[in-house]
């Protein structure tokens, strides 16, 4: 028995002691097969998964390799069940494979014979493979490729990709490594990501995943098409190349809405992909426009279901997805993971916060009782309006006015779901008010009005949950969000994560009503933030004025 | 010459005393004479048992010594064949079967004369072993002595042979030259024939008869194959190989192969692996149950009306104990085997803890674990069979009483003791059945069995990982492994001396227990992790107040409200509460956990629910006040719960009597508010309409729900009558039981003296030897004849012999033979 950081459960899970003076080298070795499932002060917890472990297979790590390094490090003896299964499961990975033959193409090739009669039985294969070349090989129509390795992998036989990438049409870009140079995490989230080819950052908010984009562009030298979720996103993205890279403003365009620009590097809007007339996606041909030689998913974690079939068929082109939480609440990370690609670099954040590259953040959960005569309201409500009655309960707004005050000189941010709470809130605070009405040059002007400290209070609707950046703010008030989304949380967190200038913490405010179902949804959003170290302080509002 | 009877008192007294430890069913009740032992020995029952303890090469060679015993004709005797011919037919060594031969000798399952070296069957070998044994078919002098004179005639001028005896053609054809030669000069076609019979079976459907003139190539082949005596007619629609014919085909062999031992390569493992998992699981079963007592003492579990636990009950098990199905029904059927749980006897009956149960609860976890250890090894139960259904297609209940497998203990140690000697190394279970099924074919458990019993192992930590933990081979009796021992290094070990004692199991597993850990780190996201083994305060503290999510060598649970609400349900308050976890909190408790325990407290007893069975209430706090006060009304209970409102213990019309008495003027009210007037009492008209509602058959249940005050008496009375039905109803089926058994002991019984027993042997001895006796047979009139026969058969309940003094073939039933005397 050693006396490793490691305790390796029969579920498969694996606990690691954080303050265990072997910890880092453990996470780094376990880093390539486990998940990291939670990350809280103390004991992280990893999960091995099949998909873990045939990505690690992908990227060239053994069973013998993985069985050694649980044994190398675990505290306890290792389940023996456990080190047959990862035996087990990591040989079904690479029996079958796809290579690009001479003459047919794309062809999937057996190893195993018997794997290929078994998947070649299944009906989920039908129509994705063509004529049998002899007994170990057989044709695959290219444009299923995406499709065979989504179907292949839930069959349990993860097929190793062999077929390559297209080079796709080269255009220089060059990092402009001007007083700043790219972090050393971003710096390997690039390697990791050209070395596998394909596949998933996962970096907190405010880390710089832009730069991992620009990094990963720079080095793949081609031209790239770059998804986000809307035009703002759009037009920072530009901005942050602009000023990142040497791209030059002829070199970048923008199709979204507004502008319809197809440029060597072309920024599009997720909803501009996803619009339809009569049925047909009138600007799909965007992605066949130029050979695209690095494709590029922002917030991979929004890609709406038509931009996952999408990708199914550009297999052969170079993907990289980036988000700060690999958390879909509609549960198809796995969908992800097979057709953009495994996740190649994730780091819990307190990490990168350890390392000063995101600011340190304090979050408050502060809990209102509600007044008498709101909780007979509320007691009595249909279950549909109890979370509107108490996401928006008017004593909140009383709340978000100490809360303020308490903060007099920073660039405070109010989140909310509810337009008639948020207008309430503007008012009351006499800070500008953002939703989905106002157009977007009126956003750009709030922002960089926000940025530039001429405004320093924003009242901000949904819409500035993903990809709006705000470096000077360092307090975010949230008074309502839409039910137990986790990932809503993590984003609303992000938006108060770029490191300050001062060094100040950052500080993040969740108004909830007491003993309502906003309470129990705050502590579901809560959770992925919990799990990544950020523990929440709760707050009684009537100790807000003592606090 | 010898007989088995003689061979047997030949063997001497060690050899007897040999036989009767082989065999303990042949000296239970002792036998009176050494004739009535023979008998015993040569009985079907007695022979399946003595040959379900032989290995496999030893059974092979009692086959060849069966198939090579040549029962002999009134002109030869009985030619049993030597050990060197046995050896050579299965493909040994003399020297190489011999143990295997001794083994069978010594089980006088064969025998020798003591004049000629050859090994006789044992009579009545070749009933239990079948028609074919070592697949071949009957001797020539059987098939050719079905054939016609004229039929003879025509094999010896198709075999050009002078002769027509029946001897001189039986010893042609069995001549291994003839047979070369004939098959030289045989159609195309007889090979294959030959080829399909000449392994066994030997028996083959005939080819249908030619239609229409055309003659298939089969058929050509059988019908020149019978033109020469090489194959005979089984029946009108088989043939069947000669037994002399298929040994020239085998080459003198009755096996193609000797069976040989199974050598399992298990899998290595490591020992601390060993030590580790099954110390884990024998922990998690110990847990496993004590939360069944736990549980059934809370709600006993109501049993099936044909006894053992419902599915619905096994689930709820299932569920609560936070287990699958088939771990759940292992814990159940381990806690009753233990006597842990029992049913308890009333009615309806229901599965409760015992006493020794709840003093099981207080057990240190290494005596828990091997008290449930024993009393899982020595069930005789067969757990896996829960779930499954029976032929009735009924599931199978745990606890069913029909799950009771008398052979499950013997299963148990055998496999155990199979995987125990190959210390270090996990066995599958196929690997297992292929030694125990080499070991003892005609015994073997099926596969399944062997399975389920290896699962049941590793539940409960008897195995690790596929190998026999230090507590189980403890268990076993077995003592500690000295490889396992020099493997283990420097790990505490029990001095290879040290005698077994009582508690072995339990001190054994007492030292694989990894040391217990005290503490738990508790985080901010509301969970916490025990870094090993929690202590036992550390694990009842944690299983109380939260939610575990993860066992193994650590433990991970979870705070959530619903937990933190149970430990204070259990009497915990939320100061006590913190102030435990945070002893054993290294890092102190974090503020949202600290936060989450105030806040439970906080909303805990918000609500309050009591018992009252009425309530006053008055507009006049002040008359409240002084009933409250009141000493002459303390025997109603009152307890003032507002200034208007007081509950009391006293039904309504005691404390409206009462209330009355003291000079107020109450009325009572329904449940909506409103004024009752007082009416007739109605509780009479109740109790007859009560009375006819309820059927007799009516359990005590039912009777019980819904009792009020009023109703009580009348409940109880009724309780009663059911009760005395009922159990008037058992003890008639008791007393028919009884009657019924009486006749089945004490009733005559035709078959139950010696008598017949030996005589059947007799027969069965003389068949095997060929030899001749004489029957006393009792005539359809009452008259006894007296026959000299050489008995050739005796199979179900009839003798077939031949009476050589008349040339006729008789067949006798076996109840018509008075007496037996070897001729």
């Amino acid at each position: 028995m050693t006396d490793g950081p490691l305790i390796v459960q029969s579920d498969k899970t694996l606990l690691l002691e954080v303050d265990h003076a072997d910890s880092d080298a453990c996470r780094r070795a376990i880093a390539p097969f486990a998940e990291l499932e939670r990350a809280p002060e103390h004991v992280h917890t990893y999960r091995l998964t099949p998909l873990g472990l045939w990505n690690a297979r992908a990227a060239g790590h053994d069973a013998e390799r993985v069985v050694a390094v649980l044994l190398e490090f675990s505290r306890y003896p290792v389940p023996h069940s456990l080190l047959v299964d990862v035996a087990e499961t990591m040989a079904r990975y690479g029996r079958l494979q796809l290579v690009s033959h001479p003459t047919h193409g794309l062809v999937l090739h057996a190893l195993d014979r018997a794997v290929l009669e078994e998947v070649l039985r299944s009906r989920k294969t039908a129509g994705l493979v063509g004529t049998r070349l002899d007994d170990d090989d057989v044709v695959v129509h290219a444009s299923e490729r995406g499709n065979l390795k989504q179907v292949l992998l839930k069959l349990g036989w993860p097929v190793e990709d062999l077929a390559g990438y297209v080079d796709g049409e080269a255009h220089p870009i060059s990092l402009d490594e001007d007083g700043w140079s790219l972090r050393p995490y971003q710096e390997q989230a690039v390697d990791n990501f050209f070395h596998g080819g394909s596949g998933v950052v996962v970096l907190p908010c405010g880390a710089g995943k832009t730069l991992v984009g620009a990094g990963a562009m720079a080095r793949s030298g081609t031209t790239t098409l770059i998804l986000v979720t809307n035009t703002v996103s759009a037009r920072q993205w530009r901005d942050e190349l602009l000023r990142r890279t040497t791209l030059t403003e002829d070199e970048i365009g923008e199709y979204s809405g507004t502008r319809k620009e197809v440029r060597p590097v072309t920024i599009a809007t997720y909803q501009v992909l996803t619009t339809r007339r009569k049925g047909v996606y009138t600007h799909l041909e965007l992605l066949d426009a130029r050979d695209w030689g690095l494709i590029l998913y922002d917030e991979v974690h929004l890609l709406p279901a038509p931009i996952f079939r999408m990708t199914a068929d550009l297999q052969a082109r170079r993907r990289l997805g980036l988000t700060a939480t690999l958390v879909r609440e509609d549960g198809r990370e796995d969908e992800v993971f097979s057709l953009i690609g495994p996740k190649r670099f994730d780091a819990p954040w307190k990490d990168i916060e350890a390392q000063g590259y995101i600011a340190p953040a304090d979050c408050v959960e502060v809990r209102l009782t509600l007044p008498e005569r709101d909780r007979l309201t509320y007691a009595t409500a249909e279950p549909e309006d109890k979370y509107r009655l108490a996401a928006s309960a008017a004593g909140k707004n009383r709340v978000v006015e100490q809360l303020v005050a308490q903060h007099p000189d920073d660039q405070v941010l109010v989140i909310g779901q509810y337009l008639d709470q948020l207008q309430l809130l503007s008012d009351q605070l006499d800070a500008p008010l953002i939703t989905g009405e106002t157009t977007i040059r009126e956003r750009e002007r709030l922002f960089a009005a926000f940025r530039t400290g001429e405004v320093n209070r924003l009242v901000v609707s949904k819409v500035a949950n993903f990809s709006v950046d705000l470096p000077e703010a360092t307090v975010a008030i949230q008074v309502s969000g839409s039910f137990g989304s986790r990932q809503e949380e993590a984003q609303r967190l992000g938006r108060i994560m770029r490191p300050k200038a001062d060094g100040r913490t950052a500080h993040f405010y969740a108004v909830v009503a007491r003993d309502t179902v906003d309470q129990e949804f705050a502590a579901h959003r809560q959770r992925f933030l919990a799990e990544q170290g950020y523990a929440y302080r709760i707050v009684d509002a009537e100790d807000l004025t003592t606090a | 010459m010898a007989t088995y009877t003689q061979a047997l008192r030949e063997r001497g007294e060690i050899g007897l005393a040999t036989l009767l430890t082989l065999r303990p069913d042949l000296a239970t009740p002792p036998p009176a004479t050494l004739r009535s032992l023979a008998a015993r020995s040569s009985t079907r029952a007695s022979l399946d048992r003595a040959l379900g303890e032989l290995d496999a090469l030893s059974l092979q060679l009692v086959e060849a010594a069966l198939a090579l015993h040549h029962p002999g004709s009134t002109a030869s005797p009985a030619r049993a064949a030597d050990p060197g011919t046995l050896a050579r037919a299965v493909g040994l060594t003399e020297a190489e079967a011999g143990p295997a031969l001794a083994r069978a000798a010594d089980l006088a399952l064969l025998w020798q004369d003591g004049e000629t070296p050859g090994h006789h069957p044992a009579p009545g070998l070749a009933e239990a072993l079948g028609p074919f044994p070592a697949g071949l078919g009957p001797w020539l002098s059987t098939t050719l002595a079905r054939r016609s004179e004229d039929g003879l005639a025509r094999l010896a001028s198709a075999l050009d042979l002078p002769t027509t005896s029946l001897d001189g053609l039986v010893e042609h054809v069995g001549d291994a030259a003839t047979v070369t030669a004939l098959l030289a000069g045989g159609p195309p076609g007889v090979r294959q024939v030959l080829d399909a019979l000449t392994w066994g079976p030997p028996v083959g459907r005939s080819p249908e008869p030619a239609s229409a003139g055309v003659t298939s190539a089969a058929r050509a082949a059988v019908e020149w194959l019978l033109r020469h005596g090489l194959l005979s007619i089984q029946d009108p629609q088989h043939v069947v190989l000669p037994r002399e014919v298929a040994l020239v085909l085998r080459e003198g062999r009755t096996h193609r192969s000797p069976a040989t031992a199974p050598e399992p390569a298990g899998t290595p493992i490591d020992p601390r692996t060993v030590d580790a998992e099954s110390a884990q699981h024998a922990e998690e079963a110990v847990r496993l149950v004590a939360g069944l007592v736990t549980l059934w003492g809370e709600e006993p579990a109501t049993v099936l009306r044909s006894g053992g636990l419902g599915t619905r009950e096994l689930r709820r098990v299932a569920s609560r104990l936070d287990v699958d199905d088939t771990t759940a029904a292992l814990v159940v059927e381990v806690a009753g085997s233990t006597g842990l749980v029992v049913e308890d006897g009333e009615e309806p009956p229901s599965l409760a803890p015992t006493a020794a149960g709840e003093e099981w609860l207080r057990e240190p976890v290494p005596q828990r674990w091997q008290e449930v250890a024993e009393g899982w090894l020595t069930a005789e139960r067969a757990a896996w069979l829960v779930g499954t259904r029976d032929e009735k297609g009924a599931r199978r209940a745990a606890l069913d009483p029909e799950s009771r497998r008398p052979w499950a203990p013997r299963l148990r140690t055998t496999a155990l003791e199979v995987v125990a000697q190959h210390p270090g190394a996990a066995l599958s279970a196929a690997q297992v059945h292929q030694v125990l099924a080499w070991r003892a074919p005609r015994s073997a458990p099926p596969e399944h069995a062997v399975e389920a019993v290896l699962a049941e192992a590793t539940t409960l930590g008897v195995l690790g990982a596929g190998a026999l933990s230090p507590a189980g081979r403890a268990l076993l009796g077995l003592g500690s492994q000295t490889d396992d021992a020099a493997a283990r290094g420097a790990a505490p070990q029990v001095p290879a001396t040290h005698e077994p004692t009582a508690s072995a199991p339990a001190e054994a597993l007492a030292a694989q227990l990894p040391p217990a850990v005290e503490e738990v780190l508790l985080q901010g996201d509301l969970t916490g992790i025990v870094p090993g083994r929690p202590s036992p305060s550390l694990g009842a503290l944690l299983d109380l107040a939260a939610q575990v999510e993860s066992r193994g060598a650590g433990l991970t649970v979870r705070f959530t409200p619903d937990s933190v609400r149970r430990a204070l349900d259990a009497g915990r308050t939320a100061e006590e509460l913190l102030a435990e976890l945070s002893r054993h909190a290294r890092a102190g408790v974090p503020q949202p956990l600290e936060y989450l325990v105030l806040d439970a407290a906080r909303r805990h007893g918000q609500v309050r629910v009591g018992m009252a069975s009425s309530y006053l209430r008055s507009d006049d706090p002040g008359l409240l006040a002084g009933l409250v006060e009141d000493r002459s009304l303390a025997g109603l209970g009152l307890l003032r719960l507002a200034p208007t409102v007081i509950a009391a213990q006293a039904t309504p019309a005691a404390l409206v009597s009462a209330l009355r008495a003291r000079g107020l003027a109450p009325v009572t009210e329904d449940q909506s508010g409103a004024v009752l007037v007082a009416g007739p009492r109605r509780h009479v008209v109740r109790g007859v309409r009560g009375r006819g509602r309820v059927p007799a058959a009516r359990s005590g249940a039912a009777a019980e729900r819904g009792a009020t005050t009023a109703e009580e008496a009348r409940e109880r009375r009724l309780r009663r009558l059911v009760d005395d039905l009922l159990r008037g109803a058992a003890r008639e089926e008791a007393d028919g039981a009884g009657v019924e058994g009486a006749g089945l002991l004490g009733g005559p019984d035709a078959e139950g003296t010696p008598d017949p027993v030996i005589a059947l042997a007799l027969l069965r001895e003389a068949a095997t030897e060929g030899r001749e006796v004489w029957l006393e047979l009792v005539g359809p009139g009452g008259t006894i004849q007296r026959r000299r026969v050489r008995p050739v058969r005796v199979d179900g309940g009839r003798v077939r012999a031949v009476d050589a003094e008349r040339e006729a073939e008789l067949t006798v039933a076996v109840h018509r033979i008075a007496t037996v005397t070897p001729a």
